[in-house]
C-alpha cells in the first residue's frame, strides 16, 4: 500500500431515515494518497472510520454509472474525479435534485419510470423473422447516434439540470438522449413515436438549453445536443405530417 | 444550508420504499459558477419586455402627430435612455454568442436525405448574418438609404 501523502477534510452529508428529521453534515479527516480518487477517500471512510456511511459504487472505472454525487457542489462521478484536484477540505453530498434514501444513495425510481418514458428500444414497422438475417448498419450510420449511445446512466445531468430542479414531469437529458439515439438508429423505424412523446408536456420544449447536462457528462455524450436535435426534429415532424398524412398516403 | 428543488423532483410515480429526504438544488443554482451565464442569458428577457414597451409607445407617438414624436426623441436623449440602450445591446451582444455558441451542435445530423453544413461553418454564417443585418439597419437607420 502506497503512503499515505497527506491529511484532507471530507465533509459528508449524512441522512439517516430511521433517526434524521433532515440531512446533517458530518466531518471525517483522513490521511490520504496522491493517486486517489475522491470514491477511495469514501472507500477509506467506510472501511476504516464509519461503517454506517452509505454510498453506491460499483466497477471503478467510469462504466457503471453508480457513483455520481456532489463533489464540492459539482456532479461528478467520484472513481473518475482525481482527489488531487481538490483542496484540503472536500464536501459530498449526494445527487442533487433527487430524494435521498440514505447518505450519498438517491432514489432513482423516477429517473427509471423517466428513460422508459421514451421507447428507448429499435421499433419496426414489421418485426424480422431470424431466418431474414441481421439488419446491416454501416459504419457512417452508427456514427451518427454513436455519441449519445455512450451514457452510462450516471444521472449526473439530472442533478445539474435547473428544469429538472422546478418541473418534475420534464423527462430530463439522458431519457432525451436516449430516444433521441433510438430514432437515429438506422435499424429503427420509431422515430415518429418518439417525436409524438417529444412534442408532449415535461419534454424536450421545457429545455431552456442551460447546456449544464453536457458540462458535467462524464462521457462527452452532450445531453444538450441530443435535447436540441430532437427538438429540431420534433418540428420537422410534425410540419411533414401536415403534409403528408402517415403511413404514405398524399 | 438546504435550498431545496421542487419536493417532486425526480421521484417516482410510485410511493418510495423507504422514507426519503427531499430533493436538494444544486448549490451554485442560480448565480454562482455556470449557472450566473445561464440565469443572465434569462434575465435579459426583462430588458426585451422593457424594449418591446418602448417600441410600442414609440410607435404610438408616431400616430399622435409631430408634438408628441418630438416630445419622444427629447426623453429619448436623457442619460437614463442612453444608459438603457446600452444596457441592451450589451444584453443582445451576450445572448447572440451565447446562442450561436451552442446553435450549430443543436441541429440534427440531417433533414431528410440532407446533411448540415460542418459546425463551424454553421458559426461563421451566424455571425455574417448578423453582422450584415445589423450594418444594414445602422446604414438605414442613419439615413444611408431611404
Amino acid at each position: 500500500m502506497a503512503e499515505a501523502v497527506g491529511k484532507k477534510t471530507f465533509v459528508v452529508t449524512r441522512f439517516d431515515p430511521d433517526r434524521d428529521e433532515v440531512p446533517r453534515q458530518q466531518a471525517y479527516e483522513i490521511p490520504v494518497q496522491a493517486d486517489w480518487k475522491v470514491l477511495d477517500a469514501l472507500n477509506f471512510i467506510k472501511d476504516e472510520v464509519d461503517a454506517s456511511l452509505s454510498h453506491r459504487w460499483s466497477c471503478r472505472m467510469a462504466v457503471c454509472g453508480s457513483c455520481g454525487m456532489m463533489v464540492n457542489g459539482e456532479p461528478r462521478l467520484s472513481c473518475k474525479d482525481p482527489l488531487s484536484d481538490y483542496g484540503d477540505t472536500v464536501e459530498i453530498a449526494p445527487l442533487a435534485n433527487f430524494p435521498v434514501i440514505r447518505d450519498l444513495v438517491i432514489e432513482f425510481e423516477g429517473f427509471m419510470e423517466k428513460l422508459k418514458s421514451v421507447k428507448p428500444w429499435i421499433i419496426r414497422a414489421k418485426e424480422l423473422a431470424a431466418e431474414d438475417g441481421p439488419v446491416n448498419q454501416k459504419p457512417s450510420e452508427l456514427e451518427e447516434f454513436k455519441q449519445f449511445s455512450m451514457c452510462i446512466n450516471c444521472m449526473l445531468c439530472y442533478s445539474a439540470c435547473p428544469v429538472v430542479a422546478n418541473e418534475p414531469e420534464f423527462i430530463g437529458p439522458a431519457a432525451i438522449a436516449l430516444g433521441h439515439r433510438y430514432s437515429l438508429d438506422s435499424r429503427d423505424e420509431g422515430a415518429a413515436e418518439r417525436n409524438e412523446i417529444f412534442r408532449g408536456e415535461g419534454t424536450v420544449f421545457s429545455c431552456s438549453y442551460a447546456n449544464e447536462c453536457s458540462e458535467v457528462c462524464p462521457k462527452n455524450v452532450d445531453p444538450a445536443a441530443a435535447v436540441n436535435q430532437a427538438k429540431f426534429n420534433a418540428v420537422i415532424d410534425w410540419m411533414t405530417g401536415l403534409v403528408i398524412k402517415r403511413g404514405g398516403q398524399g | 444550508m438546504a435550498r431545496y428543488a421542487h419536493p417532486k423532483a425526480m421521484s417516482s410515480s410510485k410511493p418510495a420504499r423507504t422514507r426519503t429526504a427531499p430533493p436538494q438544488l444544486p448549490d451554485q443554482f442560480p448565480f454562482e459558477g455556470r449557472y450566473r451565464a445561464y440565469t443572465l442569458f434569462d434575465a435579459t428577457g426583462i430588458l426585451y419586455l422593457m424594449l418591446g414597451f418602448l417600441a410600442l409607445g414609440t410607435i404610438w407617438s408616431l400616430g399622435s402627430g409631430e408634438e408628441a414624436w418630438k416630445g419622444v426623441q427629447i426623453i429619448y436623449r436623457s442619460w437614463v435612455y442612453v444608459a438603457f440602450h446600452a444596457l441592451s445591446l450589451a444584453a443582445v451582444i451576450f445572448v447572440g454568442i451565447r446562442f450561436f455558441g451552442f446553435f450549430p451542435k443543436a441541429q440534427p445530423p440531417r433533414i431528410g436525405p440532407l446533411k448540415p453544413p460542418p459546425q463551424p461553418v454553421i458559426l461563421a454564417m451566424l455571425y455574417v448574418a448578423w453582422i450584415g443585418v445589423a450594418g444594414a439597419m445602422t446604414v438605414i437607420l442613419a439615413g444611408g438609404i431611404f
